[in-house]
């Protein structure tokens, strides 16, 4: 899949001629239902006051220069970071698992790689509860195994958090990885094995960079996933972890300082982007 | 590879215009959109009142789920031109609704049912269909002993097993109000409540959004909350180890109302669906399992499963001014983001 974006872009730029009114429909939605709202959103931050009667630079202040807010945005990157690395440590074995295997077993691992997709994101986020609850599966399982004497406390937990948002945003991560693998040309690591590097060599400077763009896209995919999942931080992470889309929805419904809430929403927009440029800055050091 | 094969981009033209149809109301004679609660709101009105609606005045109703302080925002946000014609809303958000002038007055000479709805519950502005009663809910089967009190929950053995919500729910912020009471302060002082929740913060077992509470007493992570006998009567129904106990100091009531939205199409239609709503056969039908809806027409015979014995208990118990929680709640909601996460 990033095979493909990333071959788009060249084939575009070699000078195709593409005639760019087959994008006005979805150029025209952007323009009055993305870049409209975008304008007003960006305006409404410019008040000062909940009541939006006074402009100033008011919200802007307040939510950085409070220590709270700084950390709540810290939190949100180091959780959108932790989902990243969780998955990539996951995917790759599977992704190498699904490349040498044959086309039946890879029709079953997509099949399952696909189910978690297939359920609504509120159902896998409850099922992630049954699972880590002080009763559920994980820590009735421990105990019998007598491994602890007390529940462990999973759930409300940064960990539980991650745990479950790799499950969840795992196909995310596994689709692009998935389809480059399969691209991936076996000669260059027959060879690369060939010639003496072990395995683990290959991997590295074979496999690894091959793959990047295919990781790359995932990445992103999961960074701006995990980042925005509403329903899983506040169900899973609950009250005590606060992120910024738990933020925006509180300013917005239930304290009505919309103008804070614009801030909140502005600067999770403007970090998820600044994730997701420093994974395509990555990414000029892959070797298609 | 740029190129777009012209039946794809039909497909997706399709589902385009596919997607616009489905986003348009119906606004058929006799009909009106209302916003409902999600969960057993929307289940109890689309099964019982509804059908009601129709049969009465063959008036259709379409709902849109959304919670109270949803529903103030979408109708602020839509500047005039309301996305529904009812509200259903809990006190503070119907205060904050009411002093931004989102409601149309309600003349009680259309509604044939107003005389059997108890004094003061019929206003110029709201129409309230069903009673709220907040107290203590505890797991049975846990402790030999329930809590008795607000600061209870605050001691061995309970607070290990409490789930803790903060002041975004209306039954969250008048609990914590009466938490503060019970360590001696109030309303003017709810420093009292945030000195007990910081001192448990630690030692409880859930720290939860507010409608993940249920979820959580189900699957055993919590074992003591505060909420309503709605919640308690439908987890019970469920047969989830639940009961219910008012604290020594009463329990906490509060009033849903109905309220038609300023500016609202369907005005004649509106109160025909708040008519039907408070309607003693509706009543009935809805303080009924699953729904356990405290109702408020005088006429209902009161159900067991309620936990109050007439309508005049409600006018016994505990309640709270929302126009002086409004303007601190939002002070409140900041310092339990900040003093309460980790």
């Amino acid at each position: 899949m990033a095979g493909a974006i990333a071959v788009a872009g060249g084939a575009t730029a070699s000078g195709e001629r593409v005639d760019w009114r087959l994008a006005a429909p979805l150029g025209l939605t952007y323009l009055f239902f993305f870049a409209a709202p975008f304008a007003i959103l960006l305006g409404i931050s410019f008040y000062a006051d909940a009541e939006q009667t006074r402009l100033g630079l008011g919200s802007w202040v307040k939510f950085y220069s409070d220590a709270f807010y700084l950390k709540v945005i810290f939190d949100t990157l180091k959780l959108g970071f932790f989902a990243v690395a969780a998955t990539t440590l996951v995917a790759y074995p599977l992704a190498l698992v699904f490349r040498a295997s044959g086309p039946r077993v890879q029709r079953v691992l997509i099949f399952v790689i696909l189910m978690p997709l297939l359920t609504s994101v509120v159902i896998r986020t409850f099922a992630w509860i049954v699972i880590l609850a002080r009763e559920g599966v994980v820590n009735q399982t421990l105990m019998t195994l007598g491994l602890t004497a007390a529940p462990l406390n999973l759930l409300q937990t940064e960990l539980g958090l991650v745990i479950a948002l790799t499950q969840i945003e795992m196909p995310l991560m596994l689709l692009p990885l998935l389809t480059i693998m399969n691209q991936m040309d076996q000669n260059l690591v027959d060879a690369s094995r060939a010639l003496g590097a072990s395995q683990w060599r290959t991997f590295f400077r074979v496999v690894l960079p091959l793959t990047l763009p295919g990781w790359i896209a995932g990445a992103t995919l999961v960074f701006a996933s995990s980042t925005t999942a509403f329903i899983s931080q506040t169900v899973i992470g609950g009250a005590r972890l606060v992120y910024l889309p738990a933020l925006i929805y509180q300013q917005a419904t239930v304290v009505y300082n919309w103008p804070f809430a614009a801030v909140a929403s502005l600067t999770l927009l403007f970090t998820v982007l600044a994730g997701i440029m420093a994974l395509g800055w990555l990414g000029r050091f892959a070797k298609t | 590879m740029t190129i777009i094969r012209r039946r794809e981009f039909l497909a997706g033209a399709g589902a385009l215009s596919a997607a616009a149809a489905f986003g348009l109301p119906a606004r058929a004679a006799g009909s009106l959109t209302a916003a409902i609660y999600p969960g057993t709101w929307e289940e109890a009105y689309r099964n019982v009142v509804a059908p009601a609606l129709k049969k009465d005045y063959s008036v259709d109703i379409a709902f849109d789920s959304l919670f109270a302080v949803d529903q103030v925002a979408k109708v602020r946000a839509a500047r005039g031109v309301p996305p529904f014609d009812c509200f259903v809303l809990d006190p503070g958000p119907a205060a904050a609704a009411m002093q931004a002038g989102l409601f149309e007055p309600i003349d009680a000479s259309k509604l044939s049912n107003a005389g059997k709805v108890p004094k003061g519950l019929v206003t110029s502005h709201a129409v309230t269909c069903n009673a709220q009663v907040v107290g203590i809910a505890y797991n049975p089967k846990k402790f030999a002993t329930p809590p008795k009190s607000w600061a209870d929950l605050f001691k061995s053995p309970y607070v290990e097993r409490l789930g803790l919500t903060g002041f975004q729910t209306t039954f969250g912020t008048v609990s914590l109000i009466e938490i503060a009471k019970a360590f001696g302060g109030g309303i003017d002082n709810i420093e009292p409540a945030f000195k007990a929740l910081k001192e448990a913060a630690s030692k409880v077992a859930a720290i939860a959004a507010p409608a993940a509470l249920p979820g959580l007493f189900q699957q055993g992570q919590i074992d003591v909350m505060y909420g309503n006998t709605n919640t308690v009567a439908i987890l019970k129904g469920r047969g989830v180890d639940i009961a219910y106990i008012a604290p020594e100091s009463g329990s906490i009531t509060f009033q849903t109302t109905l309220h038609i939205v300023k500016g609202a199409e369907n005005v004649d239609a509106a109160y025909k669906y708040i008519d039907t709503a408070i309607s003693a056969p509706i009543q009935d039908a809805l303080q009924k399992a699953p729904y356990n809806m405290v109702p408020i027409n005088t006429d209902t015979k009161l159900d067991p499963a309620l936990d109050i014995k007439s309508l005049d208990e409600l006018s016994k118990m505990v309640t709270h001014d929302w126009t002086k929680i409004n303007p601190v709640r939002a002070a409140w909601i900041e310092r339990f983001n900040k003093e309460i996460t980790k």
